[in-house]
């Protein structure tokens, strides 16, 4: 009996922590599919009387929800791609070929940039885009996020291309294949755990990115998801079922991505701080 | 590093040139050029680009196409009414103005004020049209800095001038020149409830006496006397302005800048009393501090509270197809009562004229052309009172008595009753102090709200802030 | 061998992108930083080289130094607070057989949503009149509070909120670490008859403590960093009283178009960071070592 209960309390208190985690969600999920304030205010914590899937029709037009998510998942994904394309050739240069000090100056320069914590920049960042011209485009939003990604992401490939045997590259130049076709069919393919991990930190970085993207942008319809949705809660202020529904579309998509990748997501989140 | 921007900059230019380039060669594939008339291209010229050039400048009748940037803030359902107007004038001036193509940018309102304008000044590219507020802190720093038009050749031209309120221009000049025209004005007074009013027996809050018995028999009754949400105290300080100016006297604002009038005088400081006791009464929204404008009318719509102190230009939204038709009818507007020992004639009213539009400065002899057909068909007495017929905002030009008279939603009738029966009026301290001055009256209002502030360290804090931007000015 | 990878053009083809960018949206807005610190520009007049009074007048605002407070509240709290939590949960689930890949991809699934959507999320769990909070002490008959619009509760709120989005994530970190150690000097551990709060205060928290100390480097840089959420679920109200020094450098920049005073502020944030990360590593790193040596 002792035994039973002495092993079940540590149970008893994860349960706990995951019900605190999960709690939140399933309120925000009710409340998404109730009719009107009164019926969250009163029953906050039973399933909805009837199923009020209208919200989520209503949400996703009326407040624009899906042009904000288009927004997002192109910014964030060609960032990311551009980011890693950029870091995977950048770290190819420096640790592949024969350019020794260069090389290890550009390596050290470029992790200056791990130092710098990333609102510091903001002020600056803001009065560059706008000397650029480029205020309020999305050129603003993926300039900074490609450009924020490339130290760590640098660092991290670099790392990865180092391991890889030279006895590789001598077989490949012997065949007489050219620099280009080495890296794109020798290299980048031996890289590609590092490239995933990378992606995804990115991805998600610029995923969730709200700072520059609340600031640097005013106009609507070019608005990401988490701007757009502060935008929409201030506007929507008191139809809390209708907030509540565009909550639950900007959580669902990276929920999902989740339950696919969550060792991926995982590993390379908790390999991302560590580096940096 | 500056050369490295620079290529980068000029690379952006040219960019941009270049596309410019092609939106031209667009516009003019639209009109009739010579180089594509079909006996241009079978005679001989010795070279096409030299020709298309030479017969441009030969057709002066030609057409060229060209778009105007607009900027307004018309974005909410509640603000429908304001931008039909604003799409009827925009089409009357796109065919006014051959070849001219107006884009529309809506921005929200506090964004446009505080965030984009503000950027895009000190780029130095505003829109060519866009919205502004009067004032030392909006459009009289923005044309003291050479970014606005001066308007007051066209003016002139039109004959506008005159026709204009008195004064209603002055927070929109700088050294007698005018630089925006105000769109329309509003009174900021008491909302209330009648039937929450009648239930309780309590007459209208028209004296002082009336209306703190009506704040005290709500409050026992556990209904809210006043709906606020102060979040962004812009809100409390339509009470602040208007107490200030029957306390202290209606010239207290406009003294501010000059020295004249000063925020911690024992009169400034008695109108924040008044708050203050208010406040320790709990005659406000509970946790007003966390709500928003929108939730003052939804708590007052939703007969949380009895009363409310907002702005007249609120009176269209208890119409029956708005967002407070739930007590359609049941709405009254009435200006705050005198109140004891004030010092100035207690039957004045706050009245504002504080935003419209600017343009902006450096323009080419078509945009020239396009802003004044646009003035001319924005400020003219068909759309003051459909401003005033629609959207219950007060016409910030001369209307004639037979215009006046042709309204008859009963609260826009009352806001004008309460204009015409005011003895004298006085301008928001917003539209007059410069915006650090207004950010710090805010500020302290909340510190007011939440008991952290006393009113005389309100008034001093305030009056700190004030001299230093004032010997800044000079 | 030698040519291909000597070949100079596609080496800069290769780099120099990155370097441009990397040049145009740190190194150049780091050097603007330091020199608009030192201006009073306000984005429309001239700029004014005033040498060091915006960081002298930093120092002066109340409302900044109450700022420079409200993080040194945020770091303690995830320091004293939360980073014991995350060691006994992390130890917790290090001891279970089953279920420990479920609540761990359940605490961690915090950290990958958008810090503006939790704010939004969060601002309805606090809501006073239909939030999930208020509604449960509503049901046990008590007033509601106020959360984000009490200067008492705004700033616990948020803390709270910051600690839901982030514990999971440093309990998967420091789990990885326990998990990492060879089984067998625990076993051993267990023989000699161990209990089990002993083996973990004795034998696996000295194991850990460099990844421990990893958690509170990162929560000291986190502390710093804290922006998103402040700006989501208050705006640094009400009366200042979640104002952090981030928040603070923003609206001061945007809204007032004080740049010259607001990159002043961001050096300021900058060299705190700086100096605090230097400050742990050498006293608390560096002296570990040497013990452990």
């Amino acid at each position: 009996m002792a035994v039973t209960l002495r092993k079940s309390i540590p149970h008893i208190v994860m349960i706990a922590y995951v019900v605190i985690i999960l709690l939140p969600f399933v309120f925000i999920l009710f409340s998404s599919l109730k009719v009107n304030n009164t019926e969250i205010a009163t029953h906050p914590f039973g399933l909805p009387k009837t199923w009020e899937f209208g919200n989520y029709k209503e949400a996703w037009v009326k407040a624009k929800i899906n042009v904000y998510f288009f927004n997002s998942l192109y910014l964030a994904f060609s960032a990311a791609v551009v980011g890693v394309l950029l870091s995977a050739a950048t770290s190819y240069a420096i640790t592949r070929m024969k350019f020794r000090r260069t090389s290890n100056g550009i390596y050290q320069f470029v992790l200056i940039g791990m130092l710098i914590p990333g609102n510091v920049l903001f002020i600056a960042q803001y009065l560059l885009v706008q000397k650029l011209g480029i205020l309020d485009t999305h050129w603003s939003l993926f300039l900074p996020y490609t450009a924020g990604a490339l130290p760590f992401s640098i660092l991290l490939i670099s790392a990865f291309m180092k391991s890889i045997p030279q006895e590789l590259e001598e077989a490949a130049v012997v065949d007489g294949m050219n620099v280009f076709r080495m890296f794109f069919q020798i290299i980048l393919p031996l890289t590609v755990p590092a490239l995933v991990t990378v992606f995804i930190v990115n991805f998600l970085g610029n995923w969730n990115e709200y700072l520059l993207s609340f600031f640097f942008i005013s106009k609507d319809a070019l608005r990401t998801l988490p701007s757009g949705m502060v935008q929409f809660r201030d506007a929507f202020q008191t139809n809390y079922a209708l907030v509540c529904t565009g909550i639950v579309f900007s959580v669902v998509p990276v929920l999902i991505l989740y339950a696919f990748l969550q060792r991926k997501i995982i590993e390379g989140l908790t390999a991302g701080s560590l580096k940096g | 590093m500056q050369k490295k921007l620079v290529s980068v900059l000029a690379l952006s230019v040219a960019m941009s040139a270049f596309l410019a380039a092609c939106g031209n060669n667009d516009n003019n594939t639209s009109s009739p050029s010579a180089s594509e008339s079909p006996s241009a291209s079978a005679s001989p010229s010795p070279s096409a680009s030299a020709s298309a050039p030479a017969s441009e400048s030969a057709s002066p009748e030609k057409v060229e196409n060209f778009t105007v940037s607009l900027r307004h803030i018309q974005i909410t359902d509640a603000q429908k009414f304001r931008k039909a107007i604003l799409d009827d004038v925009v089409k009357k001036t796109e065919g006014e103005v051959p070849g001219l193509k107006i884009e529309l940018d809506g921005v929200q309102d506090s964004v446009n004020r505080f965030t984009k304008l503000p950027a895009e000044m000190a780029a130095g590219n505003p829109p060519i049209i866009f919205d502004v507020f009067g004032g030392a802190g909006d459009t009289q720093k923005y044309a003291s800095a050479g970014r606005m038009l001066d308007l007051t050749p066209i003016l002139e031209d039109l004959g506008l001038k005159d026709k204009f309120l008195s004064g209603v221009l002055d927070p929109f000049s700088v050294d007698g020149k005018v630089y925006g025209l105000p769109i329309g004005g509003n009174t900021e007074g008491i909302f209330y409830n009648t039937e929450i009013f009648q239930q309780n027996g309590l007459n209208p809050p028209t004296t002082w006496d009336d209306l703190i018995k009506a704040a005290d028999t709500l409050k026992a009754k556990k209904i809210t006397p006043f709906a606020t949400g102060n979040k962004a105290a812009w809100v409390g300080n339509m009470l602040v302005n208007t107490l200030i100016g029957r306390v202290a006297g209606e010239g207290t604002s406009s003294g501010f800048i000059t020295g004249e009038t000063k925020w911690n005088s024992p009169d400034v400081v008695a109108a924040y009393q008044i708050i203050s006791d208010w406040e320790s009464k709990g005659y406000f929204t509970k946790g007003e501090l966390g709500k928003e404008y929108a939730d003052m009318l939804n708590d007052f719509v939703a007969g949380k509270a009895g009363m409310m102190f907002d702005g007249s230009w609120r009176s269209s939204a208890f119409k029956d197809d708005a967002v407070g038709k739930a007590i359609a009818g049941k709405v009254a507007f009435v200006p705050l009562p005198a109140v004891p020992n004030g010092k100035a004639n207690q039957t004045s009213v706050n009245a504002n004229y504080g935003e419209g539009y600017g343009f902006a400065a450096d323009l080419n002899e078509n945009e020239l052309k396009a802003v004044k057909a646009f003035i001319k068909n924005m400020y003219s007495d068909e759309m003051q009172l459909r401003g005033l017929l629609e959207d219950g905002v007060l016409p910030s030009m001369k209307l004639s008595d037979d215009s006046v008279a042709k309204v008859t939603d009963p609260i826009v009738k009352q806001v004008l009753d309460v204009l015409k029966n005011a003895g004298a009026s006085f301008p928001h301290f917003d539209s007059i102090v410069q915006s650090k001055v207004n950010a710090e009256t805010e500020n302290q209002l909340q510190k007011l709200i939440a008991g952290k502030a006393k009113p005389q360290e309100v008034g001093d804090a305030i009056q700190k802030v004030q001299e230093a931007e004032n010997a800044a000015a000079k | 061998m030698k040519t291909t990878l000597k070949n100079p053009y596609v080496y800069l083809l290769f780099v120099v992108p990155t370097i441009v960018l990397y040049f145009l949206f740190f190194i150049y807005p780091m050097l603007t930083s330091v020199y608009y610190g030192f201006t009073n520009w306000n984005g429309l007049n001239t700029k004014d080289y005033i040498g060091f009074d915006n960081f002298v007048n930093a120092f002066k605002d109340a409302d900044f130094r109450n700022s420079i407070l409200n993080n040194v509240y945020i770091l303690l709290f995830s320091c004293g607070v939360q980073v014991p939590l995350i060691v006994v949960f992390s130890l917790l689930i290090s001891q279970m057989k089953r279920f420990q890949g479920f609540y761990k991809t359940t605490v961690f699934m915090p950290s990958i949503l958008s810090t503006s959507v939790i704010g939004i999320l969060w601002g309805y769990i606090y809501d006073p009149d239909v939030g999930l909070i208020n509604n449960i002490l509503k049901t046990f008959g008590m007033d509601p509070i106020y959360f984000l619009a009490d200067t008492k509760w705004a700033l616990v709120s948020i803390l709270i909120t910051n600690a839901w989005q982030w514990m999971g994530f440093y309990i998967v970190l420091i789990l990885a670490a326990i998990l990492s150690i060879p089984r067998d000097i625990d076993e051993a551990a267990m023989i000699d008859g161990a209990t089990g709060v002993q083996r973990a205060w004795y034998l696996t928290v000295p194991l850990i403590k460099p990844i421990i100390n990893v958690v509170i480097m990162l929560s000291i840089a986190g502390a710093l960093r804290v922006v998103d959420i402040v700006l989501v679920m208050t705006g640094g109200g009400p009366v200042g009283s979640t104002e952090v020094m981030a928040s603070y450098m923003v609206n001061k920049a945007i809204k007032f178009g004080d740049y010259g005073y607001g990159t002043a502020l961001s050096i300021i944030i900058f060299i705190f960071a700086l100096i605090l990360t230097a400050l742990y590593q050498i006293l608390i790193v560096r002296r570990q070592e040497k013990v452990e040596y």
